[in-house]
């Protein structure tokens, strides 16, 4: 916007990067945890956080006790099978259910809950070209025809894989909505924004139902990506679901979410 | 000193006793009138009249009225205003029974300074104002602008105390104050948004303005309802002389204004007619330029802003005076989307009825309707992708977003000249409010969104005043009121308290509803409001100042800089109204046989029930806000200096600002006190005009501020499978970081055309250069990812708005 408002103006805004001086901040365990209804192992990362201007990965979290229990009280012990890489064997999400996340680091255990709520089945997916804009590539870009559940308080994660690999570019491709304002209704071709698609392209779309928390996650999560512009909101910490047992443990941040998933695959030609 | 009680039930004591006894009122002489400006016949704000013997008389009221009774012995009436010749008035030539109409010739570019300062002590060591500026209009016209649009609000942050969040961004901090708590007064209308073009420039055309006073502190009784300045803005009347038309061709709008007198005077009154009207619009062609470009692209976005005021008055009698003003303003902020236009439009309209009515010639009246509203309008079309440039909940297609604010106000205001040494106003104010927080409806076949309206919010606001400004001896004078200001929350409605659950969210509970007309819930606030005056000598005085402001309706913005989507919201059972205390002190005087005013103020000012948000807090479309919304204290203090010159060839003022903004708030930055996001330490401006010739001024502005406070993140941690690193301050503190410091040279130099005597054409041309040495001042600074895809860098990168030098030339004219 303030971008298209400065060209109107016959004006150049500018953007440069500059040096920031803060002290380094504490270090923070760092839980990235999801489950879901597929088929495969459920994974969770552990790191924990980093200097801002590092210019290294942050540190991975090693040899730590992970667990998840649903609430028929079925428990799988997570095994570490890369550096700070935790996978499941057995369980597995189903719609319903609640899932408990529990993690011991050095003595000191973390929890979250998340559940796994309903979600619609796509119809069919669409493909339309696009010009180039000052957001996007020119390019195909994918659209969703589907029914959305009737009944409020369903969110929705939409995730896009161009070739197996997830479309995430921070700014642009996070794609999630809720049913407050189109409750029950039929997205006739409703445009995504992660793209753009080649003829070739193997596009796979997965639309993820996600609890009300994990879309207020979302919400700050995407803030915080586009923090440019005129109406930038003030830098503020992402929320987390993750809790330590313990008042005296090292803090914790990061989500545990979980989800229903459905899934179409398109061929661009 | 009296007590206010005391003080009321003087007043209550003085009016009975003289208002409606006109026999015994009247038995002093009383000379009454107004003071106009020779060259138009509009009616002088604020003009001096006093006994040349004595050191203070009365100001003249907006539409230039007075009334002044004599003591025994009268000899000499004194009328002054700055920039303006002197009138003395035999007391003794004074026909008794008839107004007095006085017109003030104003003083040529360049005279003898001496002249241009009223004789005896200066206008700004004898009024009881302080915290006060009255914007000379003729003055901001020559200083170098953005784009050429000479502009209200731009030009006020060149004053101490008033400043704004960065280059672009909409309305002004006062004194610490947010945006909100500007009570901006168009005509006595409020206006609820003050920005075109998203910020830029503000709503009030130059052209159309005739008086602009922007009080910043020792507000008067008769004003309420917001917490940190009022910016009264009176439009022209019109010329009651003669056919006039003004205008100009700028960089980015043209303008055009006209106006004349209405009707036949009679031969008695010395108006030669007994009205007068004025018209004025400005258009931007923006989007006529973008038209002409060469890049397809960019040619399929429009961009525009323009704005109308018309006026007329008409007196009806000896006693009696109508005026009618219309304001109605629009933004166009058309964006291309494949064809399909994202499409945003902002709107303003105000429109005044007043009527002047003389009781007695000590009692003067004025009643006024008011209707104001601010409405906008986004229209996302189904086909819009990324809603990268919309800070909407997701999904959002094919729907068309509106919102507003409208009021009604009935008020009115008495100005009662009880003696030479004592006047009162008195008054009574009625406002009606209803909210539209949001609707939503579908457009076209395909949209998949489901119509909702948020349901209308109604409240209304209601006040008493009174106020006595009362002179003691020739060094003292006071003034001294009480506002008393009411507000009800109004049904229908269904309401919540918002409890409490885990980690600082709430969740409705307890629901009620309230039929239409209900009060659901009330408010009261006794506002009392005090100055003081001391006169050392003829060169210098002190002034003190106390006042207490409430605010009802709150303007919801949790970005940086206030955006025109933002919703105004009323108190209600969970909003509380917001409360200021200001305590005010300043040294004021003239140096250099007055031709220098030099003045510094000192402020505090605690505010109670900040408002601000949750992390994460949605404010648009949100039913439930209020549970997003948290509540805290502020507090801001500061040092504003202000030396000027007047007369002469070179002309200008240097201001400093030396103040501090804090905040705290519950459930943010661990629950201390953190710099607010305005506060700025030091703020400096200079500016200055020097006529060259004749023809030839040139002018020069500086400013320099501390840049504002923003929160810097200390580390980032790697989230949704790695791929995306989040920024983190682990202290937990807001506004941690300075942005660096704002500074700005801006040169103009003006060229006025030759003029011939018989011929009335005048004409000049402004040129200008804003942001001369082409600093990047820093807007916001934000953090993000390399390329937006490698987790391992991560930079700080700083958005300047605007990075370059922008030349201007204006075109102005008048006939």
């Amino acid at each position: 916007m303030p971008g298209l408002l400065l060209v109107g103006l016959g004006l150049a805004g500018c953007e440069d990067i500059i040096s920031v001086e803060v002290p380094d901040g504490a270090t923070y365990l760092v839980v990235d945890g999801w489950i879901s209804d597929q088929p495969g192992p459920c994974t969770v990362r552990l790191s924990t956080t980093a200097p801002y201007f590092s210019n290294q990965a942050t540190p991975r979290v090693q040899g730590a006790e992970v667990m998840i229990t649903d609430n028929d009280g079925t428990r799988d012990v997570l095994k570490e099978t890369e550096p700070g890489l935790y996978q499941s064997a057995t369980v597995r999400g189903r719609i319903g259910g609640t899932y408990t996340l529990s993690v011991t680091v050095a003595g000191q255990t973390y929890t979250a809950q998340t559940q796994i709520n309903r979600v619609p089945t796509i119809d069919s997916l669409g493909v339309v070209y696009r010009e180039e804009t000052d957001d996007h590539d020119a390019g195909y870009y994918l659209t969703y025809f589907g029914r959305e559940l009737p009944g409020r308080g369903d969110q929705y994660r939409i995730k896009v894989f161009r070739n197996d690999t997830l479309l995430n570019n921070p700014e642009l491709d996070l794609f999630f909505f809720n049913d407050d304002f189109l409750d029950g209704k039929y997205l006739n071709g409703l445009e995504l924004s992660p793209g753009p698609f080649r003829s070739g392209d193997r596009a796979r779309v997965e639309i993820h139902a996600i609890t009300a928390d994990t879309y207020g996650y979302l919400v700050e999560l995407q803030r915080q990506m586009r923090n440019d512009g005129l109406f930038a909101n003030p830098t503020e910490n992402v929320s987390t679901n993750i809790t330590a047992v313990s008042r005296d443990a090292r803090p914790a941040t990061g989500w545990f979410g979980g989800s229903a998933v459905q899934s179409k695959t398109i061929y661009i030609h | 000193m009296m007590t206010l009680k005391k003080a009321g039930r003087l007043l209550v004591a003085l009016f009975l006793a003289q208002a409606w006894h006109p026999v015994a009122a009247q038995s002093k002489q009383t000379v009454y009138g107004y003071v106009r400006d020779a060259a138009n016949g509009e009616g002088m704000v604020g003009a001096s009249v006093r006994l040349k013997s004595q050191p203070t008389g009365v100001t003249t009221n907006p539409y230039g009225y007075f009334s002044l009774t004599l003591p025994p012995l009268a000899d000499t009436l004194i009328i002054s205003f700055i920039g303006f010749q002197s009138q003395s008035l035999s007391v003794a030539a004074l026909k008794p029974e008839q107004a007095v109409q006085i017109r003030l010739v104003a003083v040529a570019r360049q005279m003898n300074e001496v002249t241009v300062q009223a004789n005896g002590t200066p206008q700004n060591i004898r009024s009881l104002e302080m915290g006060t500026v009255r914007l000379d209009l003729k003055t901001l016209k020559t200083l170098p602008t953005l784009l050429g649009e000479v502009d209200l609000v731009r030009s006020l942050q060149l004053l101490p105390g008033v400043t704004s969040v960065g280059e672009g961004a909409t309305g002004f901090n006062v004194r610490g104050g947010r945006v909100d708590q500007n009570l901006i007064l168009l005509d006595e209308a409020p206006v609820y948004n003050s920005s075109h073009l998203m910020g830029f420039f503000s709503v009030v055309n130059s052209d159309a303005v005739k008086d602009a006073t922007l009080i910043k502190g020792g507000v008067p009784a008769q004003y309420g309802g917001r917490l940190s300045s009022v910016l009264d803005v009176r439009m022209k009347e019109g010329n009651t002389e003669r056919f006039q038309a003004a205008g100009g061709v700028g960089t980015l709008s043209s303008r055009l204004a006209i106006e004349g007198p209405l009707g036949k005077g009679n031969s008695n009154q010395q108006n030669t007619s007994r009205g007068s009207f004025l018209v004025a619009g400005r258009r931007s062609y923006s989007d006529l330029i973008i038209g002409l470009s060469g890049d397809e692209q960019l040619r399929r976005n429009s961009i525009y802003f323009y704005d109308l005021s018309a006026k007329v008055n008409y007196r009806i009698g000896a006693k009696d005076r109508i005026y009618g003003s219309l304001y109605s303003s629009k933004d166009v902020f058309r964006v291309d989307f494949q064809g399909k236009k994202v499409d945003m439009e902002w709107m303003n309209q105000t429109g005044t009825l007043r009527w002047n009515h003389l009781f007695s010639r000590r009692l003067f009246a004025n009643l006024t309707g008011v209707y104001s509203a601010y409405t906008y309008q986004l229209g996302i079309p189904q086909e819009a992708q990324g809603d990268i440039s919309l800070d909407l909940p997701k999904g959002i297609r094919g729907a068309d977003w509106t919102s507003g604010i409208r009021t009604y106000n009935l008020k009115t205001d008495f100005t009662f000249y009880a003696d030479y040494h004592n006047t009162l106003t008195f008054g009574g104010s009625f406002l009606r409010y209803r909210f539209d927080p949001g609707a939503l409806s579908p457009t076209g076949n395909d949209s998949p969104v489901e119509g909702i309206t948020l349901p209308a919010k109604h409240s209304r606001e209601y006040a008493l005043y009174v106020d006595n400004e009362q002179t003691a001896g020739a060094r003292w004078a006071f003034r001294y009121g009480l506002r008393l200001s009411g507000y009800d929350y109004l049904g229908p409605q269904r309401v919540y308290d918002y409890v409490a659950v885990e980690k600082g969210a709430k969740r409705p509970a307890n629901e009620q509803t309230f039929g239409s007309g209900t009060v659901i819930r009330s408010f009261y606030n006794l506002e009392p409001r005090f100055s003081l005056r001391y006169i050392i000598n003829d060169e210098s005085s002190i002034k003190l100042s106390y006042n207490r402001m409430a605010q009802y309706i709150h303007l919801i913005s949790n970005t940086t800089a206030a955006s025109p989507l933002d919703n105004w919201t009323p108190s209600t059972n969970n909003i509380q109204p917001e409360l200021a205390d200001q305590f005010s002190a300043g040294y004021f005087r003239t140096l250099n046989q007055k031709r220098w005013d030099v003045s510094a103020e000192v402020y505090y000012k605690r505010v109670q029930n900040v408002i601000d948000y949750r992390n994460g807090a949605e404010t648009r479309l949100n039913p439930d806000l209020e549970a997003d919304l948290l509540y805290g204290r502020g507090r801001s203090y500061g040092l504003e200096t202000y030396v000027r010159k007047a007369g002469g060839r070179l002309t200008g003022w240097l201001s400093y600002t030396l103040s501090r903004t804090e905040q705290q708030i519950d459930g943010i930055s661990n629950n201390t006190w953190y710099a607010a996001n305005h506060d700025r330490r030091h703020v400096g401006s200079a500016v200055s005009t020097y006529a060259l010739s004749k023809r030839w001024s040139v002018s020069a502005t500086f400013t320099y501020s501390t840049g504002i406070a923003t929160t810097a993140p200390n580390a980032r941690y790697e989230a949704d499978g790695g791929t995306i690193v989040v920024p983190i301050n682990t202290d937990n503190v807001r506004n941690n970081f300075r942005l660096p410091a704002y500074h700005r040279l801006d040169l103009s130099a003006t060229w006025r055309g030759w003029s011939k005597p018989d011929r009335r054409w005048r004409s000049e041309w402004v040129f200008g250069l804003y942001n001369v040495y082409a600093r990047r001042n820093p807007f916001s600074i934000y953090f993000e990812q390399n390329d937006g895809l490698n987790t391992q860098q991560t930079n700080a990168v700083r958005l300047a708005i605007l990075g370059s030098i922008l030349p201007s030339v204006t075109y102005n004219f008048h006939f």
